[in-house]
């Protein structure tokens, strides 16, 4: 199980890719983890982490069309596989089964 | 307003150093569209080579005569109409053809010897792919899984290959 765990960034990256749905490539999941995840996400960084998601069957990718705004370079799309969700409810339920019982991240009520 | 180009060293230096990336170098430009700032370009760049660096030296890097992937080969024909891959014809990966120029004259100079040695080398490649290529044959022997060779005449087993 402990495998199938992921690490903040990676996490981060699959949650985006599931967000933004069938048009997720590298700008949009990084302007969707700066929006909600208010994390700054340098583009490099991201596809060593889609690239080792890929290597390791959480996500799959496809080249679309090029355009003349990137220089004629084609979008690289993501999509998270079943292993991938498998792996995102995985690390979600440990990281809450963390979370319980630590009085002091216990909310206050006023 | 229109947008300036991108600075043309940091795309070089990009390509260079990360290269099989079109994707990211793309999605720099289109981003380099929406905010035009050099200094942020060329830190996405020193990143990215940063970040290509460190996962590259936990890989095996076989030597290869150009930098293509037989993998991605077909989507990449799709896109010949409009951009060709920069073609680097070194063998050795990551070094420019001056750098390996150098390095055979480095090698001539210090070790001749060395050269009897890469001869030896390639001969017993050439030698060990004519066997494969024979056993791989219909007719001949066959592999069934790593290190173990079946003889031709020999049944075969239900799901082999």
């Amino acid at each position: 199980m402990a495998r199938d765990l992921l690490t903040d960034f990676e996490l981060m990256i699959l949650l985006a890719i599931l967000r933004v749905g069938d048009e997720a490539y590298g700008v949009q999941i990084a302007r969707e983890i700066e929006a909600t995840g208010g994390r700054r996400v340098l583009l490099g960084a991201a596809y060593t982490a889609l690239d080792r998601l890929e290597r390791n069957g959480l996500v799959t990718s496809t080249l679309g069309a090029p355009s003349a705004v990137r220089g004629g370079r084609a979008k690289r799309y993501f999509r998270v596989t079943a292993r991938g969700v498998r792996a995102v409810r995985n690390t979600q339920r440990a990281l809450v089964a963390l979370w319980r019982g630590v009085p002091q991240l216990k909310e206050r009520r006023s | 307003m229109r947008t300036p180009p991108a600075p043309r060293l940091a795309l070089t230096v990009l390509e260079r150093f990360v290269p099989d990336n079109e994707a990211l170098t793309g999605d720099l430009l289109e981003e380099f569209d929406a905010r035009p700032s050099t200094v942020w370009f060329w830190v996405q760049v020193l990143a990215a080579i940063a970040a290509a660096w460190r996962t590259r030296g936990a890989e095996i890097r076989p030597l290869r005569l150009v930098d293509f992937q037989p993998a991605d080969a077909a989507e990449r024909t799709r896109h010949y109409g409009l951009r060709f891959p920069p073609v680097n014809l070194s063998p050795v990966a990551g070094m420019g053809g001056l750098g390996f120029m150098l390095l055979i004259g480095l090698m001539t100079r210090t070790m001749p010897a060395a050269w009897w040695l890469l001869l030896a080398s390639a001969l017993a490649g050439c030698v060990l792919g004519a066997v494969l290529i024979v056993l791989a044959r219909p007719g001949g022997a066959r592999m069934t899984e790593p290190g173990r060779i079946v003889p031709s005449g020999a049944p075969r087993m239900k799901g082999s290959v």
